[in-house]
C-alpha cells in the first residue's frame, strides 16, 4: 500500500514540474523569435525526454513508459520516411520520373534524362518478389530475390574478407628472435629492459594467448582429464576471461560517458534555456 | 537483532542493504562536480593517440592531396565520436590539410555542417593571419547511402567529382576550389573514421583501398569497439586511434602543447568526469567485495569456533 502510495507521488510529482515548466517555458519561448523558438524547444523537450527515461533508475513508472513508447514510435517513423526520403527517392523514384533533370546555380544541366534508368524497374521488381513470402502460393519466388541477395553479400564478403582478416593472420606468427642490434631499452618500473628483449617476451605472451585460446575451442579429439592439452585450453579460458573482463570495463567506460555527455547538456544548454524562461 | 554490534558492524550490515539509488546519486555527483567547478585532470597518455597525432602532422600537403573524414555516428554515439571528430578537424583545419566530410549514417547529418563550421569560427575568432573557409578548407559531400558498395564504387571512381556530383548544398564540386586536382582514391591520402559501429569501420577496411593503393588510415572509436579496434591497430590496418573520449581528452592535450593559445574544448573536461566516476565505481566494487571477504572470513572463524567448543563438550 506505502509502496504504491509513494509510486504515485512520484508519478504526480514528475508530470506536475513536467506541466509546469512547459507552461513557463512556453511563456518565454513564445516570446521570442521563431528560430530561438524552435532551438529553445529542442532543447526543453530533449531535457524532459532524458531526465524521463533516467527517472527509471528511481522506479518504473508511467512517465518513463510513456517515453520509452514514444521513442520507439519515433524511431519507427524515422526509419521509413529517411529510408524514402535519403533512398528511394533520390536514387530511384527521381531519376526515374525525370525530376533529377537539374540545372545549376551557373545555368549548366548536371544530369539530363537518361532512357537506361528506365532498366532501374528490372531489380525494383526482383526486390519486390520477397513480398512474395507473404503468400503461401507464391512464397517460392521470393527464394529468387534472396538467392541473388545472398550471392551478391557472399561475393561482397569474400573481397571483405581478404582485405580485413589476411593481415591479421600475418601479423599473428611473430618472432621469439633476440636481435641486439637495437640497444634501446624499454622501462618496466622497477626494472629496465632491453628492448628487444621485451619485443620478445611480448610476443611470447601474444602467442600463448592466441594458441591456447585456439585450443580451448579445439572438439576434434578427446582430450585427457588433468593432460596438458586439457590444462593448456584451460589456460585458454582464462585469457579470454581477462578478455572479457576488458570488453566489460570498457562498456562501463561508454555508458559513463553517455551520462556525461548528458549531463554537460544540461548544464550547458538545457539549465540556461530553461531557467531563463523560469526567470524572465 | 540488527541494532546490536559495534558501529562496524552495523555499517557493514547497512552496506550490505545499500540502495542502488544511492551508488547512482554518487556517480552522479561524481561525474557532475567536476564539470560545474571545470576541474582538469591530465589525461592519461596514450600511445595510439600519438600515432594519430604524428599520422596527421606529417601528412603529404602537395597539391591536390586531400584527407576524408567518414563520420558514420549519430546522436546514440555523440558523446565519444563528436569530441573525437571535433580534435581531429581541428588539428586538420590547423594544419591547413583540406578535407572532405561524408556519412554512410543519415543520422550524422547535421553534425557534418556543424562540426566544421564550429571549429573554422573558433579557430578564426583567434585572430591569426589566416581565415578558414567552406570550400577552400573543407568540403561537406553528406550523406551517402549503400554502405560498402558505395565504398567499393568510391574507391574504383575515375572520377570523384562526378561520382560525387555535388556537395550537401547541392553546389557542383567542380565549383569547389579544394577539389581542383582531385581525381581518384590516390589524391586522397589520409582516411579518418569515426564510429561506434564496427559494422561501419570494418567497410572502410575492406573496401576502401584499390589495387596497390590504400590511403593512411586514421579511426575514432567509441569504448566498447576498443578491444577490436587494437587488434587492427597491431596488424598495421590502422595508422592511429581515438580510443574513446580518453582518447580525445589526450589529443586535446597534444593539441595544446603544440598550440599553446587554443581554448581548452569539452572532451578533457568530461574526462575529468569520468575519472571521478570510475574512481567511485571501483571504491563500490572494493567495499563490495571487502565485505564479502570479511562475511567469509567471520563465517570461517564463527565455524572454526562452533567445532571447536562442540570438541570441548
Amino acid at each position: 500500500m506505502t509502496e504504491t502510495k509513494t509510486s504515485k507521488f512520484i508519478t504526480i510529482s514528475l508530470f506536475g514540474a513536467l506541466i509546469l515548466m512547459s507552461l513557463l517555458s512556453l511563456g518565454y519561448f513564445s516570446s521570442q523569435p521563431i528560430s530561438r523558438q524552435l532551438k529553445g524547444w529542442e532543447i526543453f523537450i530533449g531535457g524532459i525526454a532524458t531526465l524521463a527515461i533516467y527517472s527509471f533508475l528511481v522506479k518504473e513508472n508511467p512517465v518513463y513508459r510513456f517515453f520509452e513508447h514514444l521513442y520507439i514510435g519515433i524511431a519507427t517513423g524515422i526509419t521509413v520516411v529517411l529510408g524514402f526520403k535519403t533512398f528511394l527517392w533520390p536514387k530511384f523514384f527521381k531519376p526515374l520520373l525525370g525530376f533529377s533533370v537539374q540545372t545549376f546555380p551557373d545555368g549548366s544541366i548536371y544530369q539530363p534524362y537518361n532512357n537506361y534508368i528506365l532498366l532501374y524497374l528490372l531489380p525494383m521488381c526482383l526486390g519486390l518478389l520477397y513480398y512474395c513470402i507473404l503468400t503461401k502460393r507464391y512464397a517460392w519466388l521470393a527464394q529468387i530475390a534472396i538467392g541473388f541477395s545472398l550471392g551478391a553479400s557472399g561475393g561482397l564478403a569474400f573481397k571483405g574478407f581478404f582485405n580485413q582478416v589476411i593481415p591479421q593472420l600475418v601479423d599473428s606468427f611473430k618472432s621469439f628472435h633476440i636481435s641486439f642490434a637495437d640497444l634501446s631499452s624499454i622501462s618496466l618500473y622497477p626494472f629496465k629492459l632491453p628492448a628487444p628483449v621485451f619485443q620478445a617476451f611480448s610476443n611470447f605472451v601474444f602467442m600463448t594467448v592466441l594458441l591456447s585460446s585456439f585450443f580451448y575451442f579445439f572438439f576434434t579429439f578427446k582430450r585427457e582429464e588433468g593432460g596438458v592439452v586439457e590444462r593448456f585450453s584451460t589456460t585458454g579460458r582464462w585469457m579470454m576471461m581477462g578478455c572479457f573482463g576488458a570488453f566489460f570495463g570498457t562498456t562501463i567506460m561508454a555508458r559513463m560517458s553517455l551520462l556525461v555527455e548528458r549531463i554537460q547538456f544540461f548544464i550547458d544548454e538545457w539549465v540556461p534555456t530553461v531557467f531563463s524562461g523560469v526567470i524572465s | 537483532m540488527e541494532n546490536s554490534g559495534s558501529i562496524f558492524d552495523r555499517a557493514l550490515i547497512a552496506l550490505d542493504h545499500i540502495d542502488r539509488r544511492i551508488i547512482y546519486l554518487f556517480v552522479l555527483f561524481s561525474l557532475t562536480i567536476p564539470l560545474v567547478k571545470g576541474i582538469k585532470l591530465d589525461p592519461a597518455p596514450f600511445e595510439t593517440a600519438n600515432s594519430f597525432f604524428e599520422t596527421i602532422a606529417t601528412f603529404d600537403k602537395s597539391k591536390g592531396k586531400i584527407a576524408l573524414i567518414a563520420s558514420d555516428w549519430g546522436p546514440n554515439t555523440k558523446a565519444e565520436n563528436q569530441a573525437q571528430m571535433e580534435v581531429a578537424i581541428e588539428h586538420l583545419m590547423r594544419e591547413k590539410i583540406p578535407f572532405a566530410l561524408t556519412s554512410l549514417s543519415v543520422f550524422s547529418k547535421p553534425f557534418l555542417e556543424k562540426i566544421p563550421n564550429k571549429i573554422a569560427n573558433r579557430l578564426n575568432e583567434e585572430g591569426g593571419p589566416y581565415t578558414w573557409k567552406y570550400g577552400v578548407d573543407w568540403v561537406n559531400i553528406g550523406y551517402r547511402p549503400n554502405g560498402s558498395i558505395m565504398i567499393q564504387s568510391l574507391a574504383k571512381s575515375k572520377d570523384l567529382k562526378k561520382f560525387w556530383i555535388a556537395d550537401a548544398k547541392s553546389t557542383p564540386l567542380k565549383n569547389i576550389k579544394m577539389l581542383e586536382d582531385v581525381r581518384t582514391i590516390k589524391d586522397i591520402g589520409l582516411l579518418l573514421e569515426f564510429t561506434g559501429s564496427v559494422g561501419a569501420f570494418d567497410a572502410w577496411v575492406e573496401y576502401f583501398s584499390v589495387d596497390g593503393y590504400k590511403p593512411k588510415f586514421l579511426h575514432g572509436c567509441t569504448s566498447i569497439t576498443i578491444p577490436e579496434a587494437r587488434t587492427y591497430m597491431a596488424s598495421g590496418q590502422l595508422d592511429g586511434l581515438h580510443e574513446g573520449l580518453a582518447g580525445s581528452a589526450y589529443y586535446e592535450k597534444l593539441l595544446s602543447n603544440s598550440y599553446p593559445d587554443r581554448e581548452i574544448g569539452q572532451a578533457w573536461k568530461m574526462n575529468t568526469g569520468l575519472a571521478f566516476a570510475q574512481a567511485i565505481i571501483i571504491c563500490f566494487i572494493l567495499l563490495g567485495n571487502t565485505r564479502i571477504i570479511l562475511n567469509s572470513i567471520s563465517n570461517l572463524i564463527g565455524n572454526s569456533l562452533k567445532i571447536f567448543t562442540t570438541d570441548n563438550d
